[in-house]
């Protein structure tokens, strides 16, 4: 039974709960042009913020516009993409949307161990690697026949975190366009899973969209 | 058991002041008039009884009612039918009435129901729409709608790994 919370939730709780400083391995998702980026961020108690790509070439980070915290709403900006960063501290962990002037996206990360002893570039070698996701069992939800009835389309985003044995855990609802389409997403991700993988990562963040269309069927009127 | 929901769901009995008759009242008349067996057919049409409801509104039919009661009596007899399956009688039903008066939601509704049990989902979707800018809260629009939706939209759900 997977465990589920999402923005809801974490209102419920109130209080923060994720500390951003340290360092992050996460999946950057949007616009399909620009695809999906892995990247690592590294945010410093002094506001600092520092980007590379989560893979076995980088060699340094890339400063970035100083975070901003405001209760539990966590920013920061990145000049070279003109994309602002915003985050819910309340969440199990570091994620949220990104948005420019026309676009919009999300980003989900998982906290890593950051070996302070280790030159940059090696430091990023170290915790970048992330195994790639191959789906194992892609389960399709059902589409809830009073949505159906109702004519409505929607569109989901889950992200959560994967381990070693492929399995999805703690998925949370990171964009819901209507409330009908929430248990039949869970549903289809609880009986998900990815091929495990053998390299020494614990778990790696993932998110998957479900986008649900209501298409005409070819149908003629018939006496 | 869903068959019958759903009649009772698509069946848009008119009733008025007229039929509201306290049958049990002194009445000096020796005659029944056409509302007593308008106002009785419409009862036993609500309660499923589509056979009498039908006999009993045919009767009142055939003793010159109003104009007004007439169509509504008529869009009855459509939805009757229409319950009992008999979606060709209820069409025509249906069409007299609205023939009457062009401003009957509930016959547009029953006609409509009429047209989706036949399949005929585009004249069932026009039925709908002219039923729906007449009375737009209508809750047996609105069912008669996720009918015809669960027959003409075929769903469909895409997935996208973001990694």
């Amino acid at each position: 039974m997977l465990a589920v919370s999402d923005a809801a939730e974490a209102n419920r709780r109130g209080a923060p709960r994720v500390d951003p400083v340290g360092t992050w391995r996460c999946v950057v998702y949007g616009h399909p042009s620009l695809g999906d980026e892995r990247r690592l961020f590294r945010f410093g108690d002094d506001g600092s913020v520092a980007t590379a790509p989560a893979v076995e070439t980088a060699r340094s980070w890339v400063p970035l516009a100083s975070w901003q915290a405001d209760k539990h709403a966590f920013t920061f900006n990145d000049p070279r993409t003109g994309r602002r960063f915003e985050a819910d501290l309340r969440r199990k962990t570091l994620g949220g949307t990104w948005r420019t002037a026309s676009l919009l996206g999300g980003w989900w990360c998982d906290a890593i161990a950051d070996d302070g002893a280790l030159a940059e570039g090696e430091a990023i070698r170290a915790v970048a690697p992330m195994p790639p996701l191959i789906p194992e069992r892609m389960a399709t939800p059902y589409y809830p026949r009073q949505a159906i009835r109702e004519a409505k389309q929607g569109r989901v985003v889950t992200c959560f975190f994967v381990d070693a044995e492929g399995l999805i855990v703690n998925p949370q609802i990171v964009e819901l366009s209507d409330e009908v389409f929430r248990a039949p997403t869970l549903e289809a991700l609880e009986r998900s899973r990815y091929r495990s993988w053998t390299a020494g990562v614990e778990s790696r963040p993932g998110c998957r969209s479900f986008i649900y269309r209501l298409d005409a069927a070819n149908s003629d009127s018939s006496n | 058991m869903a068959r019958s929901l759903i009649v009772g769901l698509a069946v848009c009995l008119m009733t008025g002041p007229g039929w509201a008759q306290n049958l049990n009242a002194p009445d000096n008349r020796t005659v029944l008039g056409a509302d007593e067996f308008l106002s009785a057919g419409a009862d036993a049409i609500r309660m499923g009884r589509y056979d009498d409801g039908i006999r009993l509104t045919q009767i009142g039919l055939s003793r010159a009612p109003r104009h007004g009661d007439r169509a509504a009596a008529l869009s009855n007899l459509c939805a009757a039918h229409a319950a009992k399956g008999e979606a060709d009688i209820a069409i025509d039903y249906c069409t007299e009435s609205l023939e009457l008066n062009a401003r009957n939601w509930r016959a547009y509704s029953n006609r409509s129901y009429a047209y989706y049990l036949k399949g005929m989902y585009p004249e069932a979707r026009s039925d709908l729409d002219s039923a729906e800018a007449l009375a737009p809260d209508a809750r047996q629009v609105a069912a008669i709608k996720g009918l015809i939706n669960e027959q003409v939209l075929q769903p469909r759900v895409i997935m996208e790994d973001h990694q």
